[in-house]
C-alpha cells in the first residue's frame, strides 16, 4: 500500500504547526521524518495516523481518498500508530496490554476471557518482532525498550500494512534504541511499510531508506538516505551551516581546587563503592546504561537518598546532606532527568520556576522586584525565548523548558551542578545554547557532573569521563576529547 | 490563580493576537463565575423574598458566614497544596470547648487557649501526614473522629455554657453596627491574602500543590511547610470555634458537625481546585458567601427544608463543572 499526503496543513490557534507538507510512504520502505523540535514532525505523522485532522491537504491510500476519522479508523484501513509516550498500563499483563481495546474478541461463551488464546495470539506477534518478552511478564519490571516493543506489538495486532512510529526513541537509552531499531529492520524484512519520527540522525541513517526533512512546519525535501550526507541533513534541518562542532571549546587549565569528592560512596542497591572527584571549572562526564548508578549517585549528592556507605566532601569540608534542602543550601544544584515530573512545574510562570529554589525575600515576604531582576537576568543569559517573565511554562517548547530548569539551578549560584541528561528531547538549537551556558559557567569556576545517554554529548562536553557499569566505575578516561564512542560503550555493557 | 491575579489581569489583554485567545476568554468566564453566581443568587432571592435584601438579613448572613470563612481561609492553603483536612469541624468543636471552659476565668483572653488547642490539633495532623506519610484524607478522617470523641468524652454530651460578660461583649457586640466577629473575619482574610500572595511560605505551599516532587528536588522543605500549613489551619479553626461558641453562648458536642463539607465546598466553589497549585482567598470568600446565602436565601424564600440539600449539592457540582480546568488534570478520579 502506498500512503501519499500532499500539501497538508494544520494550525493550532494562530500557530501553524504544519504548513504544506507532502510525504509519500512507498510499500516496503522505511521512511524517516526528521527536523528540529517544533518542525511539525509529530503533527504530520499524527495526521497520517488519523490522530489529528488536517486543516487542508489531500491524503490517498493506494489512490483512494484517505481521511481517517480517528486512530481506530486508520487502523481499520491498515495504518497503525505507535504513540510517542509509553501508554502501557503497568497493572496489566503484556498480553492484556497488546489487546487492551479488543479484549472482547477473546471472550468465551459466557463472556470470560480465554487467557490461553489471548496469550498465544500475543506470543505470535512478539515473535514476529523477535522480542524476547514473555507474554505473562509483569509489565512493572520491564524496561522502557521492552515497553516500546509491546507498544509496537499492540500496533501490529491490528495487522497493519503501514506502521507509524512517533519519536519512539526519545526516552530510550542506547541499548533500548538498538532494540527498537532491530524491530524496525525486522519488520522491513517482512515487507512492512514503516514511517518514523526522530531527533537522532544516527538511527535514521541506520534503518531508513528515505527521509523527509521538515523545518518550522514546512516541507524541505525528501531524499534517499544513501544520497545525502549527515552534515547536509543537519544543514537543511537547521537551515544554516552548523559550526564544526556544537560543543564549545574546552579551556586548558588544570590545578584548580577540588570542589566535590566522593569516597567509596554506596547508595541503595544501585551504586556500590564509587570514588570520584570534580574540580572547579571542570565538567566530569558519567557514562552508563540506565540503572548503572549515575542516578543513584546524583540522588545521594542532592540529598534525596541516604548513603549506604562511604563519605562525601564539598569544598574541603565534610558533606552529608540530609535532604535536598540542605544540598541546595550548600550550593549543590540538581537538574533531574525527568523535566516534567521533577524539573519544573509547567503550570507555573517562568519567574515562579526560576526563583523556586531560593526566592528573594524581605523577612517572610517575597521580594517580587528582586525576583523579576533575577529572572530577567537569567532569561537574557541563557537565551530563554519568551515575551514575559510571567508567561506560563506551558507555552514553552521542550528546549526552552529545559533552559528554565537550568536557569533555576544557576539562580542559586551553585558551586556544584549535577546535570542528568540535560538535553533529552531538546532540539539542536537549544542544545547548543545549553552547552554554551554550561561551559561558560564552568569557566567561571563551577564544577559540573554530567550524566548522559547521549555519547557525542558526553565526549563533546566532558573534560574527564567515568564509565559506570552495575554500580561500579569500570573505566576512567582522563581526556574525554580523545575518547571514542566504541571505547565507552565497550565498558558500559 | 490568585498569586497571579495582578499579572494575569495584565496578561489577558496582551494575549490578543497569540494562540489561545479564545481559551483565555474562557478563562475570564471561569474566573468570573463565582462572582456571577453570587450576583445571580442575590437577584433570585431578592425577587423571591422581600426580606432577603435587607441590612439586617445581610448582617445575619455575614455573621453566619464568618465561622465558615475563618476555617475556609486555612483550608485554602491546605487544598492549594493538594492536601485535604476533614477534621476542621471537630477542631472547631474542640476549640469551642476550650473557649467555654476558660472564658469565665480568662474573659476575652480565652482566645489564647482556643488558638492553642486548634494549633496543637493541626500540628498533630500535620506531623502525622508530613512525617508519618499517612495520606491526608485518611489521617484527618481519623483525626475528625478522635477530636470529636475528645469533645464527647469531656462534655459527656452536655453543653458547656459561656456566661462571662466581658468575653461575650468583645466577641458578640457591634461597633458602628458591624458585629465584631465579622471584623475579625475580615482582618483574618486580609492576613491570609497577604500570606498567600506576598510571602515565601505562600509560594512554597503553591509549589507543593503544583508539583510535590519538583518542590522536594528544588530544596523546598516540603514536610515543614506542610506542618506549618496544618498548624495555620488548626489555629484558624481555633478562632472559628471561639466565634461559634460565642454566638451560641455555649460549646456543645455537636458544634461544627459537618462543617468540613461546607468548608471544602466553599473553597472549591470559590475556584481553588482540589488538585492543588492554585488558590484564591477572594475566591474562597465568594465561595463562603455563596454557600451561606444559599441556605439563608432558601430559608427566606420558604424553600422546603427537605429540598434544600438537593439544591446545595447541585450548585456545588455545577460550580465545579464550570470552573475546573480539565487540561491540567487530564484524568479525573
Amino acid at each position: 500500500m502506498t500512503l501519499a499526503a500532499s500539501d497538508l496543513s494544520k494550525s493550532y490557534g494562530q500557530t501553524r504547526a504544519v504548513d504544506g507538507v507532502s510525504v509519500v510512504l512507498r510499500p516496503g520502505m522505511v521512511h524517516a521524518i526528521v527536523g528540529e523540535n517544533g518542525a511539525g514532525k509529530s503533527t504530520t505523522l499524527r495526521m497520517l495516523a488519523g490522530a489529528e485532522r488536517p486543516d487542508s491537504g489531500v491524503m490517498t491510500l493506494d489512490e483512494a481518498s484517505y481521511a481517517p476519522p480517528s486512530v481506530i479508523g486508520a487502523a481499520a484501513l491498515g495504518v497503525s500508530l505507535v504513540y510517542q509516550e509509553i501508554t502501557i498500563n503497568r497493572s496489566l499483563t503484556v498480553a492484556e496490554n497488546i489487546f487492551i481495546d479488543r479484549l472482547r474478541q477473546f471472550a468465551g461463551p459466557i463472556g470470560l476471557i480465554d487467557r490461553r488464546r489471548m496469550e498465544a495470539a500475543a506470543q505470535t506477534i512478539l515473535e514476529r518482532i523477535s522480542a524476547q518478552i514473555s507474554v505473562s511478564a509483569d509489565t512493572g519490571r520491564l524496561n522502557l525498550g521492552e515497553l516500546k516493543c509491546i507498544e509496537i506489538a499492540r500496533a501490529l495486532s491490528t495487522n497493519p500494512k503501514i506502521l507509524l512510529l512517533d519519536e519512539s526513541t526519545a526516552y530510550l537509552d542506547h541499548r533500548e534504541v538498538q532494540a527498537v531499531l532491530r524491530v524496525i529492520s525486522e519488520l522491513k524484512g517482512q515487507g512492512m511499510t514503516v514511517a518514523f519520527v526522530s531527533h537522532h540522525l544516527d538511527e535514521v541513517l541506520a534503518v531508513a531508506d528515505e527521509l523527509t526533512i521538515l523545518k518550522d512546519g514546512q516541507y524541505v525535501g525528501t531524499y534517499r538516505t544513501t544520497e545525502i550526507e549527515p552534515n547536509e541533513i543537519h544543514r537543511r534541518m537547521v537551515g544554516r551551516e552548523l559550526a564544526r562542532s556544537i560543543y564549545p571549546p574546552r579551556p586548558r587549565d588544570t590545578g584548580k581546587p577540588v570542589v566535590f569528592e566522593a569516597c567509596d560512596v554506596a547508595v541503595g542497591r544501585e551504586l556500590g563503592g564509587v570514588s570520584l572527584n570534580v574540580h572547579a571549572g571542570e565538567i566530569l562526564g558519567l557514562a552508563g546504561l540506565k540503572g548503572a548508578g549515575a542516578e543513584a549517585l546524583f540522588a545521594a549528592i542532592c540529598g534525596d537518598l541516604p548513603l549506604r556507605g562511604g563519605s562525601m566532601k564539598l569544598a574541603g569540608g565534610s558533606y552529608a546532606p540530609s535532604s535536598p534542602t540542605s544540598a541546595w543550601g550548600q550550593g549543590v544544584a540538581y537538574l533531574p532527568g525527568d523535566r516534567h515530573n521533577e524539573g519544573l512545574i509547567a503550570d507555573f510562570s517562568i519567574l515562579d520556576n526560576l526563583v523556586m529554589a531560593r526566592p528573594p525575600h524581605h523577612g517572610p515576604f517575597f521580594h517580587r522586584t528582586a525576583a523579576i531582576a533575577i529572572a530577567g537576568d537569567l532569561i537574557a543569559q541563557i537565551g530563554i525565548k519568551t515575551h514575559s517573565v510571567d508567561a506560563s511554562c506551558r507555552s514553552l517548547s521542550g528546549g526552552n523548558l529545559q533552559k528554565v530548569v537550568i536557569g533555576k539551578c544557576l539562580a542559586v549560584q551553585p558551586r556544584l551542578l549535577l546535570l542528568n541528561n540535560p538535553t533529552r528531547g531538546v532540539d539542536i538549537g537549544a542544545r547548543t545554547e545549553i552547552y554554551r551556558i554550561v561551559r561558560q559557567k564552568a569557566a567561571q569556576g563551577l564544577a559540573v557532573i554530567l550524566s548522559s545517554e547521549d555519547m557525542p554529548e558526553l565526549i563533546g562536553m566532558s573534560d574527564r569521563l567515568l564509565v559506570l557499569r552495575q554500580g561500579q566505575i569500570t573505566h576512567r578516561i582522563e581526556t574525554a576529547a580523545d575518547a571514542t564512542e566504541h571505547d565507552i560503550i565497550g565498558h558500559m555493557a | 490563580m490568585e498569586t497571579n491575579e495582578t499579572s494575569s489581569a495584565t496578561k489577558t489583554p496582551n494575549a490578543t493576537g497569540e494562540p489561545g485567545v479564545n481559551a483565555s476568554r474562557f478563562e475570564v468566564v471561569k474566573r468570573g463565575f463565582p462572582l456571577a453566581m453570587l450576583v445571580l443568587l442575590i437577584v433570585i432571592f431578592s425577587i423571591a423574598s422581600p426580606r432577603f435584601l435587607t441590612f439586617s438579613n445581610l448582617l445575619i448572613v455575614l455573621q453566619q458566614g464568618t465561622v465558615l470563612l475563618v476555617a475556609a481561609l486555612g483550608m485554602t492553603f491546605v487544598i492549594m497544596a493538594g492536601s485535604i483536612d476533614l477534621s476542621v469541624g471537630s477542631i472547631v468543636a474542640l476549640a469551642a470547648l476550650a473557649t467555654a471552659l476558660t472564658a469565665d476565668s480568662l474573659g476575652a483572653a480565652a482566645i489564647i487557649p482556643a488558638i492553642a488547642v486548634g494549633a496543637v490539633a493541626g500540628l498533630v495532623n500535620g506531623v502525622l501526614l508530613a512525617k508519618g506519610k499517612v495520606p491526608s484524607f485518611i489521617a484527618t478522617m481519623g483525626a475528625m473522629v478522635v477530636y470529636r470523641g475528645i469533645v464527647l468524652l469531656f462534655t459527656r454530651g452536655a453543653p458547656v455554657s459561656i456566661e462571662d460578660e466581658q468575653f461575650l461583649d468583645v466577641y458578640t457586640n457591634r461597633t458602628l453596627g458591624i458585629p465584631h466577629s465579622v471584623i475579625i473575619g475580615l482582618v483574618l482574610m486580609v492576613i491570609a491574602y497577604g500570606i498567600i500572595n506576598r510571602t515565601v511560605f505562600g509560594r512554597e505551599v503553591r509549589a507543593i500543590g503544583g508539583g510535590e516532587r519538583v518542590a522536594i528536588l528544588t530544596g523546598i522543605q516540603v514536610a515543614r511547610v506542610k506542618v506549618y500549613m496544618y498548624v495555620l489551619l488548626g489555629a484558624l479553626c481555633g478562632i472559628a470555634g471561639l466565634l461559634q461558641g460565642a454566638r451560641a453562648m455555649a460549646a456543645t458536642a455537636q458544634l461544627g458537625e459537618g462543617l468540613e463539607l461546607d468548608v471544602i465546598a466553599a473553597v472549591v466553589v470559590g475556584g481553588t481546585p482540589l488538585t492543588g497549585g492554585v488558590g484564591s482567598v477572594v475566591g474562597t470568600m465568594l465561595g463562603v458567601l455563596i454557600i451561606t446565602l444559599l441556605s439563608n436565601g432558601m430559608n427566606m424564600a420558604g424553600v422546603d427544608p427537605y429540598l434544600q440539600n438537593i439544591v446545595k449539592g447541585t450548585v456545588l457540582v455545577c460550580a465545579v463543572f464550570v470552573t475546573i480546568d480539565r487540561k491540567k488534570i487530564g484524568i479525573i478520579k
